[in-house]
């Protein structure tokens, strides 16, 4: 398997450290910002334990590891193993990004 | 059976090696012919197969030589040891496997077909006994009933315990390939990566064809071959090409892809599997063509091909017919027929019978009479000569019988004579014959391009499957893609090149095709010639038609089943020659059409490849990379012992001269921190630079306990939770600025930890400012610890330096000035619990330092230290660590869980709230010490109740860390136990039933020394 | 009081043998050294200051760093690209201060980390440098995918190198340089020698210049 990465070029893919699914967003709190305790333990529920398992194109974390030590957003056809698009996390590098998920 | 056994190699060896030795020349070389071949005649080279001394020539496979000896019988077979010969001249062969080389280079199943002759080789047959002319094992045929297909299943069902005991080393002993050496394997293998454009696998016409297309246009080409020689059938077959004789064209050919800089041929490479992303694998046989390697050289090559585009040009494979008896030494494929009188100049028969359904097979006739030899019969089951053979048939006056090859008489050493049947009136005659020549159609490798569960797809007109599906970036062309006439090959061939090259955007020309005629190709499918008398589908697991058959009538309809029930196709050659026939021949017994029956599914490897070469270089010390501390040769010139801790080497004690064992060196050196000072080199520590204006804050978020409040030269205690709530990994963090922390991580989870924080910091938190770097192969760090350990540092730093409790308190951390000018930094923490400083200088000074700690510290008896010693007194201080750290225990488990700040999100806080998390019956850490002092704690150990009996339903936890205290002058642990800290004082007892231990001990506080602290405070 | 030396120590001390190994020729076909006494600093841009970290590398090397993978050579130092928006300032080490110096040109705007310890040098030539290296490091190193001025963070043996082109060397061949971690320093130096040893090898070690 080769796998782009967005800084490096087309690396094979032992540089890279599979992660999961990219889809579930860490929930956002403020402590004792009024949040009812239920709710958020249901939402870091959710975040830590639930997981689709598609058979078709998903969306990945994937850490170059053995290259430029970025974390990548990969989608990925589960089927056929081919990539789609290989994109950087938002805070890959300097660059300024709003915090993830929002 | 149990007087099966074997002689000992080396005596056999010798033996043959004298016979060698004595060999005369080419005297045996009955079956050698005049003409030249492909073999060089100015250099005959000695062997020896089954201890006899025979000659060949380079050039030569071993198959060849053999053929050339006029030797037919090499081998028996895998479940009824029957005789058997050579069928093909590839790597297809499925029968005549020998054993190759002595010793620890004995490799069993190598293919007499593709094994180079060299000087001095030494083959021998295998599964036989005593003989390979009387192999009493044959008398397995008359037991046939019991080995037909399914046989483990039916007769091997139960008792259950006669498995392992009677069943499995009976069939082992009766049936069975080969045995393997068993010494370890004294040559080297490597790996290596290639990259290119366009790949051609296959250097037949269209290969060549392709590659030359391909380099022309200027992409980068590689070119892989497993034989010795580029052409393919051009080698065996000949034939006209552009107006010139085929060996011409070839070396023409040859020349000008060797003149493209832009085109490797890579030949005894054989191309094995296809994997994602147009990277494929191969195994190039680098010194298999000679006794052993050279010096500095490698057996084999395992290469990692990455090519933008793939051309597939693997050539086709000859299949046999299924009749009685075709299993027969003399038996073979026309075109093996072929390959061995053209390209070896041996012959197989001096009188030989074709046995064809096809126009192709034909070809054989002209060749056998060509070399002097005589074509007995033709037998085609068809009614009409075709057309373009019809001259050949009066030059010759051609003997054609109309019908097919209903059984062959023979013995051990090959075909006697054949019975005919004319398949319409029934009539039956004899033809004396010494070789059969058999061809029953091509089917084209679709294996390759099959590999991603592509599906063959059936060709009427050809009667043959081919590739459907390939893989994104691959084509197929020639023979490989149902191509079967030479002209086809060659152009088509060019045109999958030419597009390959176009599509990597090569702008060159790629030239004109080659031509040659493209003859027809008339094909009468035959696949099974019913008859009485075993008829083989697989020869090399002696899988039969009626095999097949039965697994019909019991219900094993679909191939998958069929596979597995009949075990054809799965043995060495993976069926390369018979899975098509078997598949039809199911289709037959079913009533459907092949199509509608199906084939396997296609998975690497497509040629066997030894686990050495998948290995490489990691094998033995190279099993993997290691990691050496920057005070390691200083500590291995102390005599130190060390240990693998992950991939590190660490120092694990230091033996001195009269030390009875491990534990009095290691208690020597507890004893020196406790009562002096000692060090111990801590650099496998991971250490990440934390840098940028929010580095505080992004600490608070990953540690459970804050840092943004650390005031800068302090360090802290931190430890990191999983998002789940379960505790990551601890350490020590320094802040050495506003901006930069010095984290530490424990050492085996330092490159997780590393990927962890980046996972915080790119994906989670990415409006922080803050950079990581890893520093720790930066830093040679050493604690120093014991009641001397801040004299020996004064004497090391700088004078100017105040290392007082006042100048430099406990979990004090900045940089001090070493006395010769070096700066360290200095971090006043206690793993030991004694007064300890870790300090860290840059690690090309690690052996100095180690040398400086030993001088500064003479004056107090200094003792360096090892893993074990530390383990101890984290033990007997009650600091957890890697068992307690295990993967299922919550900070509060550990003791710690006050140090989880309520007023912070961080990683982990929400799901550590969790009911079960924190209920009351969890197992917490605590102390473990036995009631009998001299008894010796041991992990793993089970905690239950005093007086309940030991299961599932009583055990309470484990004993997680022990050790010799040689303070408390006893055997000590911490453990995981159930309301543990509600109990201390408690006795238990501690059941071992993997030791079969019981014993009772009395559960403590986890801090074994100096509770209150005081020591480390100094 | 006692003296104290502060020796340094390659972490190829016990590894490079300087000298001819493997199979004996009139020419090694791959030239091996350890460079030694070495200065890395790793800049890494501080949140959205990629451009001034750039700007103020310009301003005290006189060019400006690869903002792709690349290796850029000024007077005294070359900038070797190691990920988005960061790089290794690779220069030989001179008397105390060269940490502090370039620190003090980036303070507030990229953050710093001294790594002269934590990575060794090795620098493999040769008429055969490529086919060693095909043994062990996955890229494609043809000139043309990887000429002069190019660079790379990959991995060899599961461990992390960066590696770059600079000029080629006396003989004409390409160089190339590795950059590996320390504690690795002594395993892959074994693992590249006996990968080069079929070419035969001249391994040697030199002071950075």
């Amino acid at each position: 398997m080769r796998i782009a990465c967005p800084f490096c070029g087309e690396r094979e893919n032992g540089e890279f450290t599979y992660l999961g699914d990219a889809s579930p967003k860490r929930p956002n709190f403020a402590v004792d910002g009024g949040e009812s305790p239920e709710r958020v333990e249901d939402a870091f529920h959710d975040y830590v334990y639930l997981r689709d398992n598609l058979a078709g194109v998903m969306r990945e974390y994937w850490y170059h590891g053995g290259g430029c030590r970025s974390w990548l957003v990969a989608e990925r056809n589960t089927v056929t193993h081919e990539f789609v698009s290989v994109t950087a996390a938002p805070g890959a590098g300097a660059a300024l990004a709003a915090r993830a998920g929002e | 059976m149990s007087g099966y056994s074997q002689s000992e190699p080396l005596a056999r060896t010798a033996r043959e090696e004298a016979n060698i030795r004595t060999a005369v020349t080419s005297a045996s070389q009955s079956h050698r012919l005049p003409g030249d071949g492909m073999i060089d005649r100015r250099s005959p080279l000695r062997f020896s197969f089954d201890g006899k001394a025979m000659t060949g020539f380079a050039g030569d496979t071993l198959a060849s030589a053999l053929v050339a000896n006029g030797v037919k019988l090499v081998a028996r077979s895998f479940k009824y040891h029957r005789p058997r010969g050579i069928v093909t001249a590839g790597s297809e062969e499925p029968s005549a496997l020998v054993e190759m080389r002595t010793g620890a280079r004995r490799e069993p199943n190598t293919r007499a077909t593709t094994q180079e002759l060299y000087d001095g080789l030494i083959a021998n047959s295998q599964n036989r006994w005593p003989s390979l002319r009387h192999d009493l094992m044959s008398i397995n045929q008359l037991f046939a009933p019991i080995f037909v297909a399914g046989f483990y299943y039916k007769t091997f069902m139960w008792p259950a315990k006669f498995w392992e005991s009677i069943y499995e080393p009976m069939i082992r002993r009766a049936a069975g390939l080969g045995k393997s050496a068993e010494l370890p394997d004294p040559d080297h293998y490597d790996k290596a990566w290639a990259h290119c454009d366009v790949l051609v696998v296959g250097g037949g016409p269209a290969g060549l064809s392709a590659a030359l297309a391909a380099g022309r246009a200027g992409s980068r080409v590689i070119l892989v071959e497993e034989d010795t020689l580029l052409g393919g059938r051009l080698l065996g077959d000949g034939g006209e090409i552009d107006g010139m004789d085929a060996r011409e064209w070839l070396r023409s050919t040859t020349r000008e892809l060797v003149s493209l800089p832009n085109v490797r041929i890579m030949t005894r490479t054989a191309l094995f599997g296809v994997y994602d992303g147009g990277t494929y694998a191969a195994l190039e046989r680098v010194s298999d063509n000679v006794a052993m390697p050279d010096r500095h050289q490698v057996r084999q090559r395992l290469w990692r091909i990455v090519a933008r585009r793939s051309v597939v040009t693997a050539g086709a494979i000859e299949r046999p017919i299924v009749f009685p008896g075709n299993d027969r030494p003399g038996v073979m494929m026309a075109s093996a027929v072929r390959t061995y009188v053209n390209r070896f100049a041996a012959l197989p028969g001096k009188r030989v019978a074709l046995f064809t359904n096809n126009d192709d097979g034909w070809r054989t006739a002209e060749i056998i009479q060509r070399a002097g030899a005589h074509i007995v019969a033709v037998i085609d089951p068809r009614r009409e000569v075709p057309a373009q053979h019809r001259r050949l048939v009066d030059t010759y006056d051609l003997r054609v019988l109309a019908g097919v090859v209903s059984d062959v008489k023979g013995g051990v050493d090959g075909v006697r004579s054949i019975v005919v049947t004319n398949d319409r009136n029934g009539q039956t005659q004899r033809v004396e014959t010494d070789c059969l020549a058999v061809s029953g159609g091509w089917n084209p490798n679709v294996g390759l391009s099959c590999f991603h569960r592509g599906k063959p797809i059936w060709r009427e007109d050809i009667a043959a499957f081919v590739p459907g599906g390939a893989p994104k970036g691959m084509a197929t062309a020639g023979a490989a893609n149902g191509e079967l006439s030479l002209g086809a090959c060659l152009r088509d061939g060019h045109s999958a090149g030419a597009k390959a090259a176009a599509e990597c955007g090569a702008a060159g020309k790629p030239g004109e095709a080659s031509k040659a005629d493209e003859e027809g190709y008339g094909i009468a499918p035959l696949w099974h010639v019913k008859g009485k008398g075993k008829a083989f589908v697989d020869f090399q697991h002696d899988v039969t038609a009626s095999d097949v058959t039965l697994a019909q009538r019991e219900g094993f309809e679909s191939v998958e089943h069929l596979k597995r029930y009949t075990t054809l196709g799965m043995a060495t050659d993976q069926g390369k020659t018979s899975n098509i026939n078997g598949l039809a021949i199911m289709a037959e017994a079913t009533g459907r059409t092949i199509p509608e029956t199906g084939t396997t599914i296609y998975r690497p490897p497509y040629a066997p490849v030894a686990i050495g070469a998948i290995a490489g270089h990691h094998r033995d010390e190279n099993f993997h990379a290691w990691r050496l501390t920057p005070s390691h040769h200083w500590a291995a010139k102390q005599g130190a012992v060390f240990v693998d801790t992950g991939l590190w080497k660490r120092a694990q004690w230091y033996p001195l001269a009269g030390e009875k064992d491990w534990l009095e060196s290691v208690s020597r050196e507890v004893l020196a921190v406790r009562n002096g000072v000692g060090f111990c080199d801590v650099s496998t520590l991971g250490k990440v630079d934390v840098r940028g204006a929010d580095a505080g804050v992004f600490l608070d978020r990953v540690y459970i306990n804050a840092f943004s409040s650390l005031a800068v030269g302090k360090a802290r205690y931190g430890l990191m939770l999983r998002e789940d709530g379960i505790v990551y990994d601890d350490g020590t963090t320094s802040r050495l600025a506003e901006d930069h922390y010095f984290l530490t991580t424990t050492t085996a989870k330092a490159g997780l930890v590393m990927q962890h924080l980046e996972f915080c910091r790119q994906v989670l938190f990415p409006d922080l400012d803050v950079q990581l770097t890893s520093a720790t192969d930066q830093w040679a760090q050493f604690s120093i610890a014991g009641p001397n350990a801040r004299k020996l540092l004064q004497d090391l730093v700088d004078p100017s330096e105040d290392l007082t409790n006042e100048g430099f308190p406990f979990m004090g951390a900045r940089e001090v000035k070493l006395r010769g000018g070096v700066i360290a930094r200095l971090f006043r923490i206690s793993f030991s619990g004694e007064m300890a400083f870790e300090i860290s200088v840059p690690a090309r000074y690690g052996a100095a330092m180690a040398e400086n700690l030993m001088i500064a510290g003479k004056p107090y008896g200094v003792t360096p230290y090892g893993t074990e010693a530390l383990g101890v007194m984290r033990i007997e201080k009650g600091h957890v660590a890697g068992p307690e750290l295990n993967g299922t225990t919550t900070a509060d488990d550990l003791g710690l869980g006050k140090m989880m700040s309520k007023k912070k999100d961080f990683i982990g806080r929400v799901m550590a709230g969790r009911e079960a998390l924190i209920a009351p019956n969890r197992q917490v850490v605590v102390g473990v010490k036995p009631t009998d002092k001299a008894r010796r704690l041991r992990s793993g150990a089970h905690v239950v109740p005093k007086g309940e009996t030991p299961g599932p339903k009583t055990d309470q936890g484990y004993v997680t860390s022990v050790c010799f205290s040689p303070v408390l002058d006893q055997w000590i642990g911490l453990g995981l136990v159930e309301r543990g800290r509600e109990r201390i004082g408690e006795i238990v007892r501690i059941h071992d039933p993997l030791r079969s231990e019981d014993y009772e001990a009395e559960i403590c506080s986890p801090v074994f020394y100096d509770p209150e602290g005081v020591r480390q405070r100094g | 009081m006692a003296d104290f030396s502060w020796n340094t120590q390659s972490a190829l001390e016990k590894a490079l043998v300087p000298g001819r190994h493997g199979v004996a020729g009139t020419q090694a076909g791959v030239t091996l050294e350890e460079v030694r006494d070495i200065s890395l600093v790793q800049v890494m841009a501080r949140r959205g200051r990629a451009a001034e970290t750039a700007k103020a590398a310009k301003k005290l090397f006189g060019i400006e760093p690869p903002r792709a993978p690349g290796a850029a050579v000024a007077r005294n130092a070359t900038l070797i690209w190691s990920g988005p928006d960061q790089f290794i300032v690779f220069s030989a080490r001179q008397a105390d201060g060269q940490f502090a110096k370039v620190s003090k040109a980036f303070a507030g705007i990229a953050s710093l980390s001294d790594q002269s310890d934590g990575r060794c040098l090795i620098r493999i030539g040769g008429p055969r440098a490529r086919q060693a290296l095909a043994k062990f490091c996955s890229l494609d190193l043809d000139d043309k995918a990887f000429p002069l001025g190019a660079a790379a963070t990959t991995s060899i043996d599961h461990t992390a190198m960066n590696i770059w082109r600079e000029a080629d060397g006396t003989d004409g061949h390409a160089v190339f340089n590795m950059l590996v971690f320390t504690s690795f320093a002594d395993s892959l130096w074994h693992m590249i020698l006996d990968s080069s040893l079929e070419y035969g090898v001249q391994a040697s070690s030199a002071h950075a210049a």
